[in-house]
């Protein structure tokens, strides 16, 4: 059995708008594991993002325990969740969220940056993991000059650079046609035969078929 | 890390060029205004300070009030009393002199006549431009010789030809005396004149010209090494150990500076803290543009956050966003300064001097009003919530 990198157990995530307490996650345990090619479901409002985020460790449960590698988040400040994110979360998301003043290089060189790397180091790795995703010849472009495949896969790249132990996938087909969003899902597969496990969030039944495991959300509960 | 800020810092600034000038404004025209005060408040200083030195800031001078008999301390002892007791004193040159006119063939002249002693022109720098100063042998044995001072000389010999010749001195009856130098023009100090005067040696002075022993004044110069006002003081002790502070006055250019000094000094204090307040106004403007470059820049602060960036690390990134606006916004306030200065320097001929603090106050201040100013967006940017910041459009 492979180990566990990821374990959710009976978190809830309660937000207030207004008087009103809007459960977006009620008990969700979920356990996923290293090399784990998962895709978690659900239509729009059904609590995937919140799980996203609690996952990706931009947010913290209102209660329930999540376990990052072994590291409990709840209760984390904010320094403490960045330092986290750093080492074991890539993010890649729908519209790309490239930082467009600077080179695709220099996008993938920033994980680096906050990971507290040297800069020739940075740029070595940011350089490979660019050929990995076959966008070595691209690498002086900002993201203006690329297209939308091309961004995610700088994007992709990005996430990838600091070797972390999950990438989570936001609708990472959400802004490309059906063939760029395919070639993008042939590239995550590649990566998980590799050995990384990639979580991809997604209302698109077909992207979540073309992933190895299944989680549906609905009312902030796992289905079935 | 710090290197990767300065380069986010200045590509923000260069993204947003006019804004980034126009939000600098404050600070260029603040530091630009300090620069130039304290620049021309120092110019102003070392101007007035030129004039009174160029009387000798190293001269002191004693004037006995003319009273009778108390005052019998005052000879040329004295002189010799004062230079043994005193330390920091180079050389004291007793003058006498008298108002007096003097002829020569035709021409009649009304003139400052100085009985001074053979160092005297060699003491207070006084150049000779033809024949020479009388010398000590010529004072001791009481010669009737004449050193004229530049416009006697022209007015008595319009034609140059005065070295050798004789003109008449009155006092109760003319007598005759030998030119044997002209001296240069010099401008007059503060409390000695030079071309309206002729000199005469010392002891021919007192044989010929005074029934007492009396000394007009002792030109004091202070040793180069030693403060003329602290010569002052001492002089003061001593003498007022002889005889009451109102039987004599001391006059020295150094104390005139040191009170233009302290006016200057006040009064470009004063104008440089006024001008300061445009500095705090453009620091508002600085935290203005912060607060909305951090608006803006939401969504990329949580990019940067999803990416691993702690609070410290973006707000480091905006702190120095900051200070290197306001950095930048110094040295052209900086370079503005230094160009009023030069040009107001110009149109009051002046001689410029560079006033090296007000160059540090400018830099010091941009640095302390970056960070305080830069601080609270700054503060604002670390603690945006990152899945807000991610969804912000």
């Amino acid at each position: 059995m492979n180990k566990v990198i990821i374990s959710l157990n009976d978190v809830k995530r309660y937000y207030l708008v207004g008087e009103y307490v809007v459960k977006a996650l009620d008990g969700v345990t979920v356990d996923i594991n290293e090399g784990d090619f998962l895709a978690i479901m659900g239509p729009s409002g059904s609590g995937k993002s919140t799980m996203m985020n609690l996952i990706g460790c931009l947010d913290t449960p209102t209660s329930g325990i999540i376990e990052i590698n072994g590291d409990k988040t709840s209760g984390m400040k904010e320094k403490q969740l960045a330092h986290l994110r750093s080492k074991n979360i890539g993010f890649v998301f729908q519209q790309f969220n490239l930082l467009g003043k600077i080179s695709a290089l220099e996008n993938v060189m920033t994980p680096l940056l906050y990971a507290r790397v040297s800069p020739s180091e940075r740029k070595e790795r940011a350089i490979e993991a660019l050929e990995r995703v076959g966008l070595a010849d691209r690498m002086k472009h900002k993201p203006t000059e690329l297209s939308g495949g091309q961004k995610q896969r700088v994007a992709i790249a990005r996430s990838l650079v600091n070797n972390p132990s999950i990438i989570l996938a936001d609708e990472p087909t959400g802004a490309l046609d059906s063939k760029t969003g395919f070639q993008i899902m042939e590239l995550f597969e590649q990566l998980n035969l590799e050995g990384r496990t990639i979580v991809v969030v997604t209302h698109d039944k077909e992207i979540g078929n073309s992933c190895h495991r299944q989680i549906r959300i609905r009312d902030g509960k796992v289905e079935g | 890390m710090f290197f990767e800020n300065i380069k986010l810092a200045f590509s923000a600034m260069v993204h947003n060029k006019m804004r980034t000038l126009l939000s600098l404004l404050g600070i260029v025209i603040g530091v630009g205004a300090v620069v130039a005060i304290l620049n021309l408040g120092e110019s102003a200083k070392e101007s007035i300070n030129d004039s009174i030195s160029s009387g000798g800031l190293e001269l002191v001078t004693l004037y006995p009030t003319p009273q009778d008999e108390q005052n019998q301390i005052f000879d040329l002892d004295l002189a010799l009393e004062l230079k043994k007791n005193i330390s920091g004193i180079d050389s004291i040159m007793p003058v006498v002199s008298s108002y007096t006119n003097v002829r020569k063939e035709k021409i009649t002249s009304s003139t400052n006549l100085s009985g001074v002693e053979s160092n005297y022109a060699a003491n207070l720098d006084y150049e000779v431009v033809s024949g020479s100063f009388f010398s000590s042998e010529e004072n001791i044995l009481r010669n009737q010789v004449v050193v004229l001072g530049s416009s006697v000389a022209d007015e008595l010999f319009p034609y140059g030809n005065a070295i050798g010749n004789y003109i008449s001195i009155f006092r109760n009856q003319a007598k005759s005396y030998k030119v044997v130098g002209v001296m240069e023009e010099k401008d007059p100090a503060l409390n000695i004149s030079f071309n309206n005067n002729i000199y005469i040696p010392f002891n021919t002075f007192s044989q010929k010209f005074s029934k007492v022993n009396k000394i007009g004044s002792y030109v004091i110069k202070v040793k180069a090494d030693s403060d003329a006002l602290d010569v002052e003081e001492k002089l003061k002790t001593y003498l007022n150990s002889r005889v009451t502070e109102d039987d004599y006055q001391i006059f020295s250019p150094a104390t005139l500076a040191e009170m233009a000094n302290q006016i200057t000094g006040t009064f470009s204090a004063f104008l440089a803290a006024i001008a300061a307040i445009s500095l705090l106004v453009g620091g508002i403007g600085i935290m203005n543009i912060m607060l909305v470059s951090v608006t803006e820049r939401t969504k990329e602060i949580g990019i940067r956050k999803a990416l691993g960036a702690s609070p410290r690390v973006i707000m480091g990134q905006f702190i120095t966003e900051a200070l290197a606006l306001t950095l930048f916004g110094g040295l052209i306030g900086i370079i503005l300064g230094t160009l009023i200065s030069y040009g107001v320097i110009n149109f009051v001929s002046w001689k410029l001097y560079i006033s090296t603090s007000s160059y540090i106050l400018a830099v010091g201040f941009s640095t302390l009003i970056g960070v305080f100013f830069g601080w609270y967006p700054a503060y604002k940017a670390s603690r945006l919530d990152p899945i807000d910041a991610l969804n912000y459009e």
